[in-house]
């Protein structure tokens, strides 16, 4: 539904719609739409809290009408990655896949079809969605894991509460006497739309907000008024050293860990040394982090006794090798401290307080079958047991499917299928709402091993670098061109109702229209297909709780959930205990999860711990590689995404951000072209020498475009050429654990 | 005449871009580097005692505007009515006829500016004049996700906000007396 108004230009339709790629928030659009285009935008003026679009948002019409937007289904001509393409009609093209995967069905197996799916272009209903209905009917398709944004922090979270229903929705951090914003800058990463807004009222009310961060950011500038730089991938030893501090000096909440929790004894071994002789105190966490042992007891302190507190952990330490035990160390803190189930608080965790699309601790369910992997309607998963390190005793997080592959090892699995240990030989490639090439680590593997694929299909508005190594690229529209529901993924309480604005341009599609079109080529009918777009919408909606009227949502664009009071996760749990139980196997908060123990290995233990790694600040390989480089995200896209938006790109250049200590030593000035280099590939970028990087670390921010000249050096600034191809045991990637070095580059 | 005037907290702004970019949608700005409104970063001191603020310039609409003075062909004019500062396109030589474009030197805050066309005319900020007239406040204003702009008669931001038309980032120049009162953000302020 379409919805006129009168507004500035007279014959301009105004269209509610909204912003829905991967940043985590989704924001109202407003389109304002004259003889089938879109001409500006609006974003909220409705009611309060108002979901204002960001500079990405409020950009997309370069976007939409971009002279680079996929207009034609296109095949390869040239070499594989050489991004040679003839223009060809969807029928060809679609023939064309449909071959393909039947001859590989037919030859291989299902299995060999890897799905290579993620949220890049995704609301409830376009994207994956449809190409998964329509795989999994042609007798399924292998699928990944391992979500590079959170896994490790999701793992966490499952171990220590059963959920990733964490948190407290933001309005209620206004009735916190603290708050730390841990590895986490929502100024730029969005995530909630709200949470800035929410950021910068607490601090003027008076409620100190203290940073932990080895850069000083946009949210440590604007909302702490104290920054602790700390040295990447040592966060858990700062937040275990905490823990000693609290214990050690009697300041924990006795009576909440004896009534909520379960295995504080066993921290307290590893935290005074008894099980290793090592006792974690802040002189020990100093020498680790270069956070003074002096601040980090001060913290400790203030965090245990200032009540409530909230410790918000970001996600992106967690984002690191073992970047699960950070995440849990921030949990355990959360617990041991008392600051869970109360307003004020904040049980660091998932960060989803409110949604209604998770309701494990909210329901009672049925326990779940042990032995196997939960059921997927997947015919390739049938059966398959439960991975290795999975929580598959839980209900809710990451399907414990052992036939999936992990995301950070998809490029490894092509190359070297079953005999490499994974659960299949991949010889065809699906790729939809991705850009996996340049997002997952190791890019220049990755290379490898899409050409390694018998055939690899793309769908696309754009010609990424993943796409130039497609055989087929089926142009697809964008959420302007279509209708879709989107909630945000942190599962703030609203909807945006994204109405279509304008038709689809060129001959690109939807998502569910190729698939539409591709199925009977394929010789099935998913049920899904038997539906309009408007009636599948409608049908999503009726599964959710909090939807009361879908033709308000669709007129007004947008639905704003009202709640009562601000959401407090576990309050049920904490204030009436004997009726409420956690979703853990215990029924309490694990900070011993026995889970974890039953699987006796090192790499999983029971309690946080601090682990080093191959890539830590002080491994043998520190020695040729001396910088760690961490690779967040950038203000200017949303991963890949706005990535080719010039309104964007002209923020600022896309540097390599080098403190002026490093930069001195290897004679490098602002400016200056230098190569960034690690055993797995080299970037050549422009520098930046900033004091808001701390010494010792570079700054890579992820998403440019893979670029590389005929040396294999990359033009693109790609981060992930540098970064490891490793899972971590809980499924952490570790984006920000990647040793390199730095030097001015050799003149051209 | 009721001068109208610009409000900025600085204390609030992420430098997000996001009024830049509203602002260059709004008005159909599709060049690079053409931005009605600019953010500049501003970056100060040493590892680990830093300081980091962002400036937002729209036009502040001086009193006394340098680049109306500096016109050789009476483009630039400022509205009885509200104090804005306009440009007529139609008066303005164009970047290659007039040569000097002196408005460009005139204004410290880089506010009038040319597009890559040819002979491209001087274009500003100019409050959103006709979103005004709608009664509704400038896109910058309403697009701001931290609610840290504002647009409103001098007088009556004066009374709301005080007097400060200093902030990091923007020294006041007395002579031109631009219509702004900011919330400046304080070196010490973490």
């Amino acid at each position: 539904m379409e919805v006129s108004k009168t507004c500035l230009d007279g014959d301009v339709r105004v269209v509610n719609t909204g912003c829905c790629h991967d940043c985590g928030g989704r924001c109202v659009l407003k389109a304002h739409v004259k003889d089938g285009r879109v001409t500006r935008f609006e974003s909220d003026t409705g009611d309060d809290p108002q979901i204002r679009a960001c500079m990405r948002g409020r950009a997309y019409r370069q976007r939409l009408y971009s002279p680079d937007r996929l207009r034609y289904p296109l095949r390869r001509v040239g070499k594989k990655g050489a991004g040679k393409f003839e223009r060809v009609s969807w029928d060809e093209a679609l023939n064309e896949v449909a071959g393909r995967l039947k001859h590989v069905k037919e030859t291989y197996g299902n299995a060999s079809i890897l799905l290579m799916a993620s949220g890049g272009n995704q609301g409830m209903l376009h994207g994956p969605l449809p190409v998964g209905a329509m795989l999994q009917e042609f007798g399924g398709f292998t699928r990944t894991w391992g979500i590079a944004s959170y896994e490790g922090a999701m793992y966490a979270s499952m171990a220590t509460y059963g959920t990733i229903r964490t948190g407290n929705s933001r309005e209620d951090l206004l009735n916190s006497k603290m708050v730390i914003l841990w590895g986490w800058n929502p100024a730029v990463t969005i995530q909630d739309p709200g949470t800035s807004l929410m950021l910068a009222r607490v601090r003027e009310k008076g409620i100190k907000i203290v940073a932990v961060d080895p850069r000083y950011t946009e949210s440590v500038a604007t909302f702490a008024s104290q920054w602790i730089p700390i040295r990447p991938g040592t966060d858990s030893a700062v937040l275990i050293a905490m823990a000693y501090v609290i214990l050690s000096e009697n300041l924990q909440d006795q009576a909440f860990i004896d009534q909520h929790t379960v295995g504080i004894e066993k921290y307290k071994d590893y935290l005074f040394g008894v099980d290793d002789g090592v006792q974690k105190t802040p002189q020990w966490a100093e020498s680790i982090s270069t956070v003074p042992a002096e601040v980090i007891a001060q913290l400790a302190r203030e965090y245990a006794l200032i009540k409530p507190a909230a410790l918000i952990a970001g996600w992106a330490p967690a984002r690191a090798a073992f970047g699960e035990q950070y995440s849990r160390a921030a949990n355990v803190l959360t617990a041991i401290t008392g600051n869970i189930g109360v307003s004020g608080g904040y049980a660091s965790g998932f960060m989803r307080a409110y949604s209604s699309r998770e309701f494990s601790h909210k329901k009672a369910m049925a326990p779940p079958d042990r032995e196997k992997a939960r059921p997927t309607g997947n015919p390739v998963e049938d059966g398959a047991l439960p991975r290795k390190y999975s929580l598959h005793k839980l209900y809710g997080g990451t399907n414990p499917s052992g036939a999936r592959i992990h995301n950070a090892k998809i490029f490894d699995a092509i190359l070297r299928g079953r005999t490499g240990g994974y659960p299949a030989d991949i010889k065809l490639g699906y790729v939809v709402a991705s850009n996996c090439l340049n997002q997952n680590p190791n890019t220049r593997r990755g290379e490898a091993a899409l050409k390694a694929l018998d055939f690899l299909v793309v769908h696309e508005q754009f010609m990424t670098p993943t796409a130039r190594f497609a055989d087929v690229v089926l142009p697809v529209n964008t959420f302007m061109e279509r209708n879709d529901i989107a909630p945000p993924w942190l599962g703030s309480p609203y909807y945006i109702y994204l109405n279509k604005a304008v038709d689809s341009l060129y001959e690109s599609k939807s998502d569910l229209d190729i698939c539409r079109e591709l199925a009977p080529k394929l010789g099935i009918s998913p049920m899904m297909y038997n539906f309009s777009e408007d009636e599948i919408l409608q049908g999503i909606a009726a599964g959710r709780n909090d939807i009361p009227d879908y033709g308000a949502m669709q007129r007004d664009g947008v639905l704003k959930i009202r709640l009562d009071e601000p959401v407090v996760s576990f309050k049920e749990q904490i204030e009436n205990p004997d009726n409420t139980s956690f979703p853990t196997l215990s029924g309490k908060i694990e900070i011993h999860c026995e889970h974890l123990a039953e699987m006796g290995d090192p790499s999983v233990p029971s309690i946080p711990r601090y682990m080093p790694h191959a890539e830590s600040h002080d491994a043998p390989l520190a020695k040729q590689y001396p910088l760690q480089l961490i690779t967040p995200h950038d203000k200017k896209r949303a991963h890949s995404t706005w990535h080719n938006v010039s309104w964007c790109s002209e923020v600022e250049p896309h540097v390599i951000a080098i403190s002026p200590v490093d930069a001195l030593d290897r004679d490098i000035r602002d400016e200056d072209t230098v190569d960034v280099f690690n055993d797995r590939g080299r970037v050549r970028i422009r520098a930046r020498v900033t004091e808001r990087i701390m010494p010792g670390v570079v700054e890579l921010t992820q998403g440019a475009w893979y670029d590389p000249d005929e040396k294999g050096v990359d033009r693109g600034g790609c981060a992930n050429v540098l970064t490891r191809d490793e899972a971590s045991p809980g499924g952490a990637h570790p984006m920000n654990s990647a040793l390199v070095q730095v030097e001015p580059s050799p003149q051209d | 005449m009721s001068q109208m005037g610009f409000y900025f907290d600085q204390t609030r702004c992420t430098g997000c871009h996001t009024c830049r970019v509203a602002c260059k949608d709004w008005h159909d700005l599709q060049s690079e580097g053409v931005n009605w409104m600019q953010i500049e970063t501003i970056e100060k001191g040493t590892f680990p005692h830093l300081f980091l603020a962002f400036m937002a310039t729209p036009c502040y609409q001086c009193e006394t505007p340098a680049c109306m003075a500096a016109c050789p062909s009476e483009a630039i004019s400022k509205r009885v009515s509200d104090g804005i500062v306009v440009v007529d396109p139609d008066a303005c030589l164009g970047r290659e006829k007039c040569e000097k474009t002196p408005c460009l030197k005139a204004c410290r805050s880089r506010v009038p500016q040319f597009g890559p066309e040819e002979n491209a005319k001087m274009q500003k900020c100019d409050f959103c004049l006709e979103r005004l007239d709608q009664g509704k406040q400038p896109i910058c204003v309403e697009a701001c996700p931290m609610f840290a702009l504002e647009i409103d008669t001098l007088t009556a931001l004066q009374k709301k906000y005080g007097s400060s038309q200093e902030a990091a980032g923007f020294r006041h120049p007395v002579k031109l007396k631009p219509a702004v009162v900011f919330t400046p953000k304080p070196e010490n302020y973490s």
